[in-house]
């Protein structure tokens, strides 16, 4: 039976991992993530959370150990944030590598001072990790589970990343419906190592081996094999959505992408996390006075939904992308993702570039009206300038 | 406290296929054979960067991970998985190269060794990043050439007498530290056999001789070996929890450095001044170890 509770994203987070009964937790602090690990260390100290919980001395460890966890043969999960998740970058792409399945919370912390944006996960979108955005703590909760059917399905077997803004989500309180364990254990099945590392199954950890490795193959191999592996979660994450929402009432989406107010839209703005939710009411405020403009929600960044971009980028005249990250030198990394998803169409519509929320800065209802009419005007024909700009 | 075994009683039934892409005369090879020769079919293996994945001919399961430091990460990891699978019959074991252990590796093993993980780690110690093409490590003996501390007009080789990283370990208070040698397989095997069993953490580091990187001729791994531990620069011991050392090997008179240094081609420059440097360090070790042996580390 579910039941609600007000909670800290924080604590909806640890939720998702027990509720995944997950065997293996590597623990490290760092702000604004800690409590997640100490909600955590509470379940297993009471006995409502079986699993091997490790202090561990830093984030490196805290992934490589769930490396080792994993191979062995276990569920594990992590969580970090920021600078802990920079640290923690070379053992990903080990982990995508292997194609271990581990689930890690990254709740999201400017890597220039405490407050989020998404840098610290977009450094790390090389990794071949899968990356699933939240705006709320229900969907944190949510997401979490739902990361874990997603990453261990056969089609997938690559890590993903569930995140959500610190401070924003970590830190405040609102109502979340937990599911009932047993609602969760009929959804997500114990977990099933490809090959478990075990001393009788030698010969089988060989051939994964020679396998992960590419031995005597292309060598392109074991990149090409990630990618296909990225396309197929495009579907698995749908339909993994669809289930969610027809066992728990609660979807998001497509689970790739969330349309809000998009109907009979003449232009669309992009947003990410919990400046999805501040557009949800400049939209509700903008459809009020008869502007016709929606929000997409990019729920999932990796893999990244270009068919859905495209197909919306056919119903509408400009797209304004508002970014939480920045590649400098290029430019907003969302924004440089939709632009390249348009370009092989036809009457492509425009696309606006707007910088907010960067090492936490505040973003207003106006501000993304603002942004949201700027757009509208581009969709009308309308010249605008700047292209690019820093809200 | 370990027992000497010889490889004799071992049997016959060997865990490894003869061949691999090691070196001729490599030490760590033998390490390999013994090990898998105790551990049997009982283990998995934990690899990092160094010569160990050259070693691919140990049937125990390995996936290597490029994660150089992480011998001490991944190794927990899959002793706690093991625990949670309810699995604890296997044992946790690591071919660790001297860098991944003593430079690189080194926080992973202090904190590993600190929370007592459940694992034992077997350093093959050659001294150098012998992989790579011989560049010192922190366990490299002072004076040595090496292609990162060559010799020149204003270079003598690498500068550092080596750090002394199994005494560091057994300062965690782990159940088990033992030092050992490729020379001594009676004493290593003891060694192993001991720390198989033993729950918690267990490091068992082995000089290891490298013929390519010390310059010396393949066949006198074993010589170069034995010297080592005859003349002190390699002495033989093991500490119970951390409490309580033993020599397991006490010459009447330790062997002078300078034969062994001698039969080592990353010592042919030295100067008799920078051999009695290393004599003197080796003799004031060797007269402490033997002031403690039986009692108190500390």
């Amino acid at each position: 039976m579910s039941h609600w509770e007000v909670m800290v994203g924080n604590k909806a987070v640890a939720y998702a991992a027990k509720l995944a009964r997950v065997q293996y937790i590597p623990a490290f602090p760092i702000t604004p993530q800690t409590t997640i690990v100490q909600y955590l260390a509470d379940m297993i100290a009471n006995g409502d959370l079986d699993a091997e919980y490790v202090t561990v001395e830093g984030e490196l460890t805290a992934q490589a150990s769930a490396l080792g966890a994993s191979m062995a043969g276990v569920r594990a999960f992590t969580a970090t944030s920021g600078p802990g998740l920079l640290y923690m970058h070379h053992p990903m792409h080990a982990v995508s590598g292997a194609r271990l399945p581990i689930v890690m919370a990254v709740i999201h912390r400017s890597v220039k001072g405490m407050q989020p944006d998404h840098m610290d996960m977009m450094a790390q979108r090389d990794t071949s990790w899968l990356m699933m955005e939240c705006e709320n703590s229900q969907e944190l909760l949510d997401t979490g589970v739902m990361a874990f059917k997603i990453a261990e399905d056969e089609r997938v077997r690559l890590p993903a990343i569930f995140s959500g803004d610190g401070y924003i989500l970590s830190y405040t309180a609102e109502p979340v419906e937990i599911p009932g364990q047993e609602e969760v254990d009929a959804f997500l099945p114990p977990y099933r190592s490809q090959v478990p590392m075990l001393p009788e199954l030698a010969k089988e950890c060989r051939e994964y081996a020679i396998a992960q490795w590419g031995v005597g193959e292309d060598p392109q191999l074991r990149w090409r094999r990630q990618q296909e592996a990225m396309d197929a979660a495009k579907t698995v994450i749908s339909e993994v959505n669809e289930e969610f929402e027809e066992r728990f009432g609660r979807g998001y989406g497509n689970g790739l992408v969330e349309e809000y107010g998009c109907e009979g839209a003449e232009a669309v703005i992009v947003a990410m996390g919990t400046i999805a939710s501040t557009a949800r009411t400049a939209i509700d405020n903008l459809h009020g006075r008869g502007k016709k403009v929606g929000l997409v929600k990019l729920k999932t960044f990796k893999p990244f939904p270009a068919e859905e971009f495209r197909r919306i980028g056919g119903e509408v005249g400009a797209i304004g992308v508002i970014d939480r990250n920045i590649s400098c030198g290029s430019g907003g990394i969302v924004f440089g993702e939709v632009r390249s998803s348009l370009y092989e169409m036809n009457g492509r519509p425009r696309t606006l570039e707007f910088y907010a929320g960067l090492c936490g800065k505040e973003v207003r209802v106006s501000d993304i009206e603002r942004i949201a009419e700027k757009t509208m005007r581009a969709a009308s024909g309308e010249r605008v300038t700047p292209l690019v700009e820093w809200v | 406290m370990s027992k000497p075994i010889p490889l004799a009683k071992l049997g016959d039934e060997e865990f490894i296929d003869p061949a691999n892409q090691a070196c001729q005369g490599c030490a760590g090879s033998i390490v390999a054979r013994i090990v898998s020769k105790v551990l049997r079919d009982r283990w998995v293996r934990q690899e990092v960067a160094c010569c160990g994945p050259a070693l691919s001919n140990i049937w125990a399961p390995s996936v290597y991970a490029e994660i150089f430091e992480g011998a001490g990460a991944m190794m927990t990891g899959k002793s706690r998985a093991y625990k949670a699978m309810g699995r604890d019959d296997v044992i946790v074991a690591g071919i660790i190269g001297d860098g991944g252990t003593v430079d690189i590796g080194f926080q992973g093993l202090s904190a590993a060794a600190e929370r007592n993980e459940n694992f034992l780690w077997i350093v093959y110690d050659n001294e150098a990043y012998m992989n790579t093409g011989g560049q010192r490590s922190s366990a490299t003996t002072a004076h040595a050439s090496t292609t990162t501390t060559p010799i020149g007009a204003l270079s003598r080789g690498k500068r550092e007498p080596r750090k002394n990283v199994p005494l560091m370990v057994a300062m965690h208070g782990v159940p088990y530290v033992a030092t050992a040698s490729v020379a001594f397989p009676e004493d290593l095997i003891g060694k192993l056999e001991y720390a198989k069993d033993v729950k918690g953490f267990r490091f068992i580091h082995i000089s290891s001789p490298c013929p390519t990187g010390w310059r010396f001729d393949p066949r006198y791994t074993i010589k170069v070996a034995r010297g080592m531990v005859q003349s002190g620069l390699w002495p033989l011991y093991e500490v119970i929890d951390g409490e309580t050392i033993r020599l397991t090997y006490k010459p009447r008179e330790l062997r002078p450095v300078r034969e062994v240094l001698k039969m080592q081609g990353r010592f042919r420059h030295i100067t008799d001044d920078e051999v009695d440097e290393i004599q003197r360090r080796v003799t004031a070790f060797w007269e402490r170890l033997i002031a403690k042996d039986g009692g108190p580390l500390f």
